[in-house]
């Protein structure tokens, strides 16, 4: 799947990407935090059937990072 | 594991919380959060009002208070117990154990063991089974099963990805030998290898004492080490691992389907994550109680008898109902459940001190 479509994916999902790009850094997003975290999980266990441990996704620096995890 | 019990019932169940009421908004205005952003956790989360316990109140406390009322409720006296079951993870001492002083603060038989079991979220299905078992196979007519914890007082002001969920409660359920046979099922699971998700790592033989090592993460959050600190996000992989397939698995032994059933009562961990199980589950939200949170904060151990009450006391009281239920946390562990309850003797929820 390329980036973009992932992050359109992602978008229908989690409302804090809505003006987002890979390069946006995720401590700049409003609401940046465990909650974010929560729903990016449930996106990715329920459209990518991935369960990524929190330490992966806590060292994620920019969307484009977050991408990366899903194949 | 699975187990089938039966020739026992739920005969009663009460639930006292702390008597000090947080606000969530009001807490995190004053700790200079912006409030837009605290009304939408707020709302996705389900977070309003917790109460907690006053200063030198504990599990034991509120779950002695839970069992007097329940008691008087039922007409029942403390002789008539046959053995106590203490679900803890807040004990008022190393030792003894909670049971062993509940025992002697409500004057029960010397013929009635006592005995505490250390389990947190998942625990009142821990000692639901524990005392079936006790009905159904040990010899005991009437176990009274407390459960209870004040985690409100583990977590660090600074970790506000913890701090504000937790609200402190002791519940009372009375589990007695009946004729009827149609049986509770339960599943029943660890996953040790997760045991660091959520831990408290200063207190107990292996780090009785010393520095607290505070630390912040990379969200600002602070803890330390006599902190209750919990991955979040790894304790959510697991509860999305796990929990659907232990409730398909309970329903399966007990011939349940979620159209068919009245209720699915969950551990009340917050209302995100309670109405993911349910879609998961294949339930509707008008299935689900899932207030609680909103109301007295996640409350460990003693949240499933609380949701019980809160969400279908009037329906429990006229019973019966068939119910499927999983409580699920620390150790990682989790316990689900599938049966008839009710009708039963329902004490409502108050605080203590009153």
């Amino acid at each position: 799947m390329k980036p973009s479509e992932k992050l359109a994916l992602l978008k229908q999902d989690v409302e804090l990407f809505a003006t987002a790009t890979p390069e946006t850094p995720l401590a700049s997003l409003p609401d940046w935090g465990s909650l974010a975290i929560l729903l990016i999980i449930l996106h990715l266990e329920e459209k990518h059937r991935l369960a990524v441990a929190g330490s992966r996704l806590r060292a994620c620096r920019t969307v484009g990072d977050l991408l990366d995890l899903i194949p | 594991m699975h187990s089938s019990l039966s020739h026992l019932r739920i005969a009663g169940i009460a639930v006292t919380t702390g008597s000090v009421v947080r606000d969530f908004l009001a807490d995190g205005l004053a700790a200079g959060l912006d409030r837009a952003a605290l009304e939408r956790t707020a709302k996705t989360i389900g977070l309003r009002e917790r109460r907690v316990a006053a200063a030198g109140v504990t599990a034991l406390d509120l779950c002695a208070d839970a069992t007097e009322r329940l008691l008087s409720e039922m007409g029942l006296d403390a002789t008539s117990i046959d053995a106590v079951i203490f679900v803890t993870q807040t004990p008022d001492y190393p030792q003894p154990n909670n049971a062993s002083l509940l025992h002697g603060r409500l004057g029960l038989s010397k013929s009635a063991p006592a005995y505490d079991l250390s389990m947190g979220c998942s625990g009142w299905v821990y000692g639901l089974h524990q005392a079936a078992l006790l009905c159904a196979h040990g010899g005991a007519a009437r176990v009274l099963l407390c459960a209870g914890d004040t985690l409100s007082r583990l977590t660090h002001p600074g970790d506000r990805s913890t701090d504000p969920l937790f609200g402190d409660a002791g519940s009372a359920t009375i589990v007695e030998k009946t004729g009827r046979s149609a049986p509770l099922h339960f599943v029943l699971g660890a996953d040790g290898l997760g045991a660091e998700a959520i831990r408290v790592r200063q207190g107990g033989a292996r780090q009785p004492s010393g520095p607290l090592n505070e630390r912040t993460d990379a969200e600002g959050n602070r803890t330390h080490d006599a902190n209750l600190v919990m991955n979040g996000a790894d304790v959510f992989n697991f509860t999305l691992r796990e929990v659907p397939s232990a409730l398909e698995s309970v329903m399966r032994h007990a011939g349940y389907a979620p159209a068919t059933t009245d209720a699915l009562v969950l551990h009340q961990a917050n209302r995100f994550i309670l109405s993911t199980l349910a879609k998961k589950a294949g339930f509707t939200e008008a299935q689900t109680p899932m207030a609680v949170v909103e109301h007295f904060g996640n409350q460990s151990s003693a949240s499933l008898p609380c949701a019980l009450i809160h969400g279908l006391a009037d329906r429990l009281e006229a019973g019966p109902l068939k119910v499927v239920g999983c409580g699920f946390g620390v150790g990682l562990s989790w316990g689900a459940f599938a049966g008839e309850i009710g009708p039963l003797t329902v004490a409502p929820i108050l605080m203590f001190p009153r």
